[in-house]
């Protein structure tokens, strides 16, 4: 690459510190995302959905560094990633990965406190900003309380906020998140989402998340991008973009938009695909009371 | 800058992970594990007394008095039994011990799983199949046998690694077929040994149960400028062994060249615990044994380095005063002791592998 040619694409690229340029990932031979551009907002909230298996992972991998592109580049201020040493990467992109498996018999303040490998030197194990970060960092998942415990013994929804922890400890502007919702209830979900959103709004932290849920996804987004089978089918603001077409065309879904009402943006509710079914069993009066 | 009086209150809680001592040095600032470093002062002890206790103990009784004037180079009535006989036997033992400790602790760190020890998945297999092939070969010198022994564990790892390889290594086939790469190379060893005359076969039949009987000074020298030269190296591998306890995706996303550290544990690991193979035989089960006994010591996130090899230098220099001692005269081999009490432990470890969460992880 020239170097009028990399100015050119720092150009093209003002507000977007992390983008992909015709972007292709595959697992051996099987592409899984085909000619992808994508520039990230920065300050934003972006959260990518579509269906299993529509390489929407795969792109935060890929994003993250995790996975080399099979085709075309993704830059990171300009420079592509993969010219970028990792640990220089580290300090400045966080990544959580969709299960990340903890040393056995860790703690809590010992994980998070690994968030800040990037930053340390054999002979700088512990700095002031060390000490600083990780406190901030257990203080804003409120897993201060926590720290003594092993990772082990804590439940699921506590264990993902230690990792949302170790990756703020990090420091990092731009901070990747996969699927950080996965096998937590509703309300550590929205606990862990509204801890995202605080972040980018009090922080300016830019943020990529990977979501399953259409609905959340609508409410925690400034910037939406919905996938299919490897490719963007559209972009931007949930209000602009979330219509019952575009369900129907990314799931496959019959759905009315309606207002959430809680924030007047865009709720998605199913139609119903059994319509026109006839019923075939119909319980006899008082079988439940006999039962 | 008053940053403990921003920080507010001395009551205030430190971030500081429990358990580390923070240790500053001008620029420079070190997380000390408590426990851990207690537990590696204590093994140390322990050797020191192990040692004695081996160096005044055999046919005849020498004093502990005496045995600390030979150590202080004056003169004795011991001088022959315990600076000529004992001593060197003894210093094999020592390094043979500390090299089989820490390789396996850095093999076990990477696989992420304690079978993945040299002495289970082919290490120390390939290492005593080419020594021996040098020894029926017409190589002789004890001397050499360590050079000879570390080309063989480097071939066997990277036999293993190869067949073990499917776009990625995977913790249970790369044991699984390391198992099998140990039992293929002792028949190997087992077929140098028939081609060889007489005489060879017999030599090599007791360097193979790992012994101690028959090296010296000439093959102690040797033994500790090598551990000496690995030195620095250790002191990277006792921090580098941190980061390769996370899975894969977190570790790269924290910044660390994975594959380069990997490599270059397994590459330290492989070297210290062939080095110890061909000074002493393939004494077996210390690799397995000393990094497990030492993690359920120290009780850290990760395998202790130091306090592995110490622990294996206690298990060598133990086992051997008991091998010597035990059905007197008949001296029994150090890797007989070894094997009695490692194997029943490595069965416990498959039995129980099928339970913890680490047994499928990828390695």
């Amino acid at each position: 690459m020239t170097e009028s040619v990399t100015e050119g694409l720092k150009e093209g690229l003002k507000g977007s510190r992390l983008a992909a340029r015709d972007l292709t990932l595959a697992y051996e031979d099987r592409t899984v995302v085909d000619g992808l551009d994508l520039a990230v907002p920065d300050g934003e909230v972006t959260i990518v959905i579509g269906p299993n298996a529509c390489g929407k992972s795969t792109l935060l991998r890929a994003l993250g560094r995790l996975l080399k592109p099979a085709r075309g580049t993704v830059l990171l201020d300009g420079e592509d990633l993969a010219r970028i040493p990792t640990r220089a990467i580290a300090q400045s992109l966080g990544l959580l990965p969709q299960t990340p498996v903890a040393p056995e018999a860790i703690t809590v303040a010992d994980l998070v406190a690994r968030g800040r490998q990037p930053h340390q030197r054999w002979w700088q194990q512990w700095s002031e900003a060390d000490e600083r970060a990780v406190a901030d960092a257990m203080a804003r998942t409120d897993t201060t309380a926590l720290a003594e415990r092993s990772v082990d013994e804590l439940s699921g929804g506590q264990r993902q906020r230690v990792w949302i922890a170790m990756a703020l400890a990090q420091e990092t502007d731009l901070l990747l998140l996969d699927e950080p919702t996965t096998y937590l209830d509703i309300s550590h979900q929205v606990e862990v989402l509204d801890l995202v959103r605080r972040l980018n709004r009090e922080r300016g932290r830019t943020v990529v998340a990977v979501l399953h849920d259409l609905n959340q996804a609508a409410r925690y987004a400034d910037h939406l991008v919905a996938m299919k089978a490897g490719r963007i089918v559209a972009q931007g603001r949930p209000a602009d973009i979330v219509t019952a077409d575009l369900v129907r065309e990314v799931f496959g879904l019959h759905a009315v938009v309606v207002p959430d009402p809680v924030t007047a943006g865009p709720l998605v509710i199913p139609g119903k695909p059994w319509e026109g079914e006839e019923r075939a069993y119909v319980p006899e009066p008082g079988a439940a009371e006999r039962a | 800058m008053s940053t403990a009086a921003a920080r507010g209150p001395a009551a205030a809680p430190s971030a500081r992970p429990a358990g580390y001592a923070l240790v500053r040095a001008g620029r420079g600032s070190f997380l000390v594990h408590r426990r851990g470093t207690a537990v590696a002062a204590g093994l140390a002890l322990l050797l020191a007394a192990a040692c004695l206790a081996y160096l005044c103990i055999g046919k005849t009784y020498a004093e502990p008095g005496e045995v600390l004037k030979v150590l202080l180079g004056e003169p004795s009535r011991e001088e022959v039994t315990v600076g000529t006989l004992r001593l060197p036997r003894m210093t094999v033992g020592l390094l043979v011990g500390l090299a089989f400790g820490a390789g396996g602790a850095l093999i076990q760190t990477v696989a992420r799983n304690p079978l993945a020890s040299p002495d289970v998945i082919g290490i120390t297999q390939g290492a005593s199949a080419l020594a021996v092939g040098a020894m029926t070969f017409g190589v002789t010198s004890y001397a050499a046998l360590p050079y000879v022994s570390v080309a063989g564990g480097l071939l066997a790892a990277a036999l293993v690694y190869v067949f073990a390889w499917r776009g990625g290594l995977h913790a249970t086939r790369f044991v699984l077929i390391g198992i099998g790469f140990a039992v293929a190379l002792r028949s190997v060893t087992h077929l140098f040994m028939t081609k060889g005359d007489y005489l060879v076969a017999q030599r090599a039949q007791v360097w193979m149960t790992g012994s101690l009987n028959g090296p010296g000074w000439d093959e102690a020298a040797p033994l500790a400028w090598a551990l000496l030269a690995l030195a620095p190296f250790l002191f990277w591998a006792a921090r580098a062994q941190r980061t390769v306890t996370m899975d894969d995706d977190t570790a790269t996303a924290l910044g660390v060249r994975l594959n380069r550290v990997r490599g270059g544990l397994v590459l330290l690991g492989v070297v210290l615990a062939s080095i110890a193979t061909g000074a002493a035989g393939p004494v077996d089960f210390v690799a397995l044994l000393a990094p497990q006994l030492a993690r359920r010591m120290t009780r850290t996130a990760q395998i202790p380095l130091l306090s592995s090899a110490l622990t294996g230098a206690v298990i060598v220099v133990v086992a051997d005063l008991l091998g010597r001692k035990l059905l007197e005269p008949t001296q029994l081999p150090v890797g007989v002791l070894t094997a009695a009490v490692g194997a029943p432990y490595l069965i416990r470890l498959i039995i129980k592998g099928h339970s913890t969460r680490n047994s499928g992880g990828t390695a």
